[in-house]
């Protein structure tokens, strides 16, 4: 007997404005509880809300990057429901009329490219937080994000593994995060995804019974709720000794299972019905395509510029434009510094290693390109030797440092006085004479060691080149 | 005085004081809309109406007391008229702002020998109004002399880019137009008005050349309005939950308890049938047929006007039966968004309406009849 | 009419007092309503603003005109710059 996992998704991100979708709090992430809140925000009466236009403009750029159907007369309704992170008792989104429908993005898993498809997308505001303290017994909550625009990405259930899960959250993470329509950090909440998962007999028409996991925070997380889940029905439709009903179920990260929720969610008439203090908008051709010109390049497009076009090796041009920070960062220093595989390398090798060691991902580094191209030039002119460069770009990472200053404060510039290396060549040499006879018996690796001696007596800062052109010439005596 | 909540300016009757219903928001001011549920709250900001009216010259006399949001009185009576027309009708001052929608404060005006304009729907800004229906809400005027009336309509109406309803016009000039006025005096809603004001309009209709066929839809009006404006409020009323201002039960044992005690001790009668009714025509099983229908039922009476045919509409003030049957002569204005004035004319009440944003043939037909 | 269900989506819950003289008018009322099952509006659009206006939309710049202090100010109960409520079940 074999089964079939079908899956949708629903995608809430959080779009990236000044403001928030219906005032003009400030939208930003981070602030203290309640600093980014005002009468509208925190439920107080008074204040109409009043639309903000680049939500609506990032929104067409989402339905414009997913393909999909931009709705020409689009509107707001209202969803009514009581609780504390809601101020108003009802939230602004878009039922009747979504701003797009219709639209599919293509994966790419070891089983090849799928077409995942779209329901619709719709702009509705985000709620508050709630933080339980359990010293006053109460829920403390805060509002600043309470409308803060998000958009919602609702899939047709077309996906069948977590695999597929996960490269469909990367890869609409990549569309957007590279347009500029959001940061999509789920660790930030500015991503959060909830799965609707049901399972049925492969070749059934039928769908089975749906379960909603909700409360996932990281891509991990979700393709082992997936897993559990999927398992949980697989089991319930072949022993029969659990019913599957429909409900909303949360993870526990820790256990690595779901469980149900109270239940109440879906007995909820939402009374849904349009809100007529908020105008319709109406979508012209011209603004759409008015958007489209303002989007820039995406991770896809990007890749083929930097394998055909710069001609980067494939491996190179994958990691860089998996991250639009790290895409940021290369075409910055591009800007400055015309050589895509050196800065390819130093991106690469040193700056995610120097990264990682700071506890940073590649989406949260930061660098001044100026300076990063700067020390690039310095290594290509032969100012300073790739080890001086590489303890420098930690120094710039870290503290900022102008890299042509640093090398002149700390004299860090390459020895290339050969007379005064081959001094030291000698000495490494006479101190180590077992090593040359090595290396008359046909060591090659002792070089290395020699080499390290060398740096050693020259503060590092030797001319590589010459100063293996000094030990070949020496030891071959 | 007893029209007033608090604040109120002694002193002589000063030609520019101006009365605020309490559904009006002045910052650093107690404001309740005539509701316990807002016991407590003190609003953070000022209105724009009241911004523009200082500018203007006028000032504030003090919050009157008003009927809970302004609901229509179904199970509860009100026994006397609201704060803002007593106080316009003893003199205490020459105006006083309202949020009229549902019609009751037009007839009020008019019973006590005074005046009332309500505006087109979309004139005056409705930042810092404490919100009813937001389709309907609209900030009014109740006064002594319709043309004074109309000089502080000018100072405070025009587009406000904090309130996104709203014609995008910055300033309204009203002045009486130079031409025959035809009159719509629908013969229908004529036979059910009560016989002083049947008389009345018969009496100011007399002025003026026009029609008399029927108003259509006259006998759903009422039921129009009510669904669409008890949907609206039961949803801007949600936000009345003890948590974040205002009134806040004694007693709860934990989150829900808090929202119902709350609110259950802070609305009054009306108040929870609006709920209550707004609840139910959005529910699942009444969307379709009570609001869609009602919003369908807005278009085609807002369709059947004939502004072409005619500049005015003469109705009477009352027409038999409760609050509920005789709300549909004032039912007229909400839905489709027209101003409307009414004032006693002849020992009865009278209301002319408009199309949206032609408040100067109401001032052409004032200024004629009362030569 | 029975109206607890519409009770329970207000978050009301009417005492006995109360319930007599709301459920009447409700019931009338809703009659009322039903009955405009009898008038013709087949094809007819919605019409949600009489106002015919698009597009009223706002710049993407923030303010703050409030500060936290003046919207706290009016909680029944705060705490360390959070507004306070009863928690929630689950």
């Amino acid at each position: 007997m074999s089964y079939e996992v079908v899956i949708g998704l629903e995608v809430h991100v959080e779009l990236s404005t000044q403001s928030k979708l219906f005032c003009g709090c400030s939208a930003m992430f981070g602030a203290d509880p309640n600093e980014n809140v005002c009468p509208a925000c925190s439920g107080m009466p008074g204040m109409p809300a009043v639309t903000n236009k680049k939500a609506v403009e990032l929104g067409i750029a989402a339905g414009l990057l997913t393909n999909s159907e931009i709705t020409r007369v689009m509107t707001f309704d209202k969803k009514n429901y009581f609780y504390p992170d809601l101020p108003t008792g009802y939230q602004i989104t878009q039922l009747f009329a979504p701003i797009c429908k219709n639209g599919w993005i293509d994966i790419e898993t070891g089983s090849g490219v799928r077409r995942i498809t779209l329901k619709q997308i719709h702009i509705e505001e985000d709620a508050g937080k709630l933080v339980h303290d359990n010293r006053c017994d109460a829920s403390l909550i805060d509002f600043n994000r309470t409308s803060v625009p998000l958009i919602e990405i609702v899939s047709n259930p077309d996906l069948r593994t977590s695999e597929e899960v996960v490269a469909y959250l990367s890869k609409l993470r990549l569309l957007l995060s590279f347009a500029g329509i959001s940061d999509c950090k789920m660790q930030e909440g500015s991503m959060r995804c909830d799965v609707n998962i049901s399972v049925r007999r492969s070749g059934s028409g039928k769908l089975g019974t749906r379960t909603e996991i909700k409360n996932l925070n990281s891509f991990k997380a979700i393709a082992r709720a997936i897993e559990y889940e999927s398992e949980r029905h697989i089991e319930a439709l072949e022993t029969g000794c659990e019913t599957i009903i429909q409900e909303t179920r949360r993870f526990d990260d820790g256990k690595g299972e779901t469980f149900s929720m109270r239940g109440k969610e879906d007995a909820t008439d939402y009374r849904y019905f349009p809100n007529p203090e908020l105008m319709p908008v109406c979508i012209s051709d011209e603004w759409i395509e008015a958007v489209r010109a303002t989007l820039p390049e995406t991770a896809q497009d990007k890749f083929t510029r930097l394998t055909k076009e710069l001609n980067l090796p494939e491996y190179d041009a994958k990691i860089i434009t998996g991250s639009r920070n790290l895409s940021v960062i290369f075409d910055e220093t591009m800007q400055r510094f015309h050589n895509p595989k050196e800065i390819a390398n130093w991106i690469i090798v040193e700056l995610l290693s120097i990264a990682k060691g700071d506890n940073k991902g590649e989406d949260d580094i930061v660098i001044d390109e100026k300076k990063f191209a700067t020390l690039m030039k310095l290594c290509e002119n032969k100012t300073i030797n790739r080890n001086v460069a590489k303890k420098i770009l930690i120094k710039v990472f870290e503290e900022g440092v102008d890299p042509e200053r640093y090398v002149e404060e700390h004299k860090l510039g390459m020895v290339t006085d050969t007379a005064f290396l081959e001094n030291i060549v000698r000495d490494v040499l006479l101190e180590n004479e077992k090593s040359v006879l090595e290396y008359k018996n046909g060591n090659q690796k002792v070089i290395g060691f020699f080499v390290g001696k060398i740096m050693n007596k020259s503060q590092g800062k030797a001319d590589p080149k010459i100063v293996n052109e000094l030990l070949r010439k020496l030891l071959d005596d | 005085m007893s029209y007033y909540i608090s604040g109120c300016m002694t002193g002589k009757n000063d030609q520019t004081l101006v009365a605020i219903e309490d559904s009006i928001m002045q910052k650093g001011r107690p404001v309740t809309a005539g509701s316990k549920i807002l016991s407590g709250f003190t609003s953070p900001l000022d209105a724009t109406v009241i911004s523009r009216l200082e500018a203007g010259g006028y000032a504030v006399s003090g919050k009157t007391k008003m009927r809970e949001f302004g609901l229509l009185p179904l199970c509860e009576e009100a026994c006397e008229a609201s704060g803002a027309v007593r106080a316009v009708a003893d003199g205490a001052v020459s105006f006083a702002l309202c949020n009229d929608f549902s019609g009751v404060t037009r007839r009020e005006a008019a019973e006590n020998g005074i005046c009332y304009i309500h505006p087109t729907y979309g004139c005056v800004s409705r930042y810092g109004l404490i919100p009813s229906a937001c389709s309907m809400d609209q900030i009014g005027i109740v006064c002594r002399d319709i043309v004074e009336g109309f000089g502080l309509l000018s100072v405070i109406a025009g587009n406000d880019e904090k309130d996104g309803a709203m014609y995008p016009d910055k300033s309204y000039v009203y002045e009486p137009l130079d031409k025959k006025i035809k009159a719509f005096v629908p013969e229908n809603v004529l036979t059910a008005a009560i016989p002083e004001d049947k008389a009345a309009v018969l009496a100011l209709s007399s002025h003026f050349d026009g029609v008399s066929t029927e108003l259509a839809y006259f006998d759903v009006l009422n039921k129009a309005q009510y669904i669409l404006s008890c949907a609206e409020i039961s949803a801007n009323l949600s936000r009345y939950d003890g948590v974040k201002f205002g009134f806040r039960a004694d007693r709860y044992n934990n989150l829900d308890g808090l929202y119902v005690n709350t609110r259950t001790q802070g609305f009054g009668l009306d108040a929870k049938l609006a709920l209550i009714m707004g609840s139910m025509v959005l529910s699942k099983e009444y969307y379709t047929p009570c609001y869609e229908k009602a919003l369908k039922l807005r278009r085609v009476i807002k369709d059947s006007l004939d502004f072409k045919s005619y500049d005015v509409i003469l109705l009477p003030l009352r027409i038999t039966g409760g609050a509920y049957e005789s709300s549909a002569v004032h039912a007229l204005a909400a839905l489709a968004g027209l101003p409307c004035v009414s004032f006693s004319y002849n020992g009865g009440g009278v209301q002319i309406l408009a199309a949206p944003k032609n408040e100067n043939a109401l001032l052409t037909v004032v200024k004629a009849v009362t030569r | 009419m029975d109206i607890k269900e519409y009770e329970a989506m207000s978050k009301i819950d009417l005492p006995e007092s109360e319930r007599a003289l709301i459920s009447e008018k409700a019931g009338m009322l809703k009659e009322s309503f039903l009955s405009l099952a009898s008038v013709g509006t087949n094809g007819v659009e919605a019409l949600v603003t009489v106002l015919d206006i698009q597009n009223v939309l706002r710049p993407d710049i923030s303010v703050k005109p409030f500060s936290r202090k003046e919207l706290l100010e009016n909680a029944p109960a705060s705490h360390d710059g959070y507004f306070e409520a009863p928690k929630t079940l689950d």
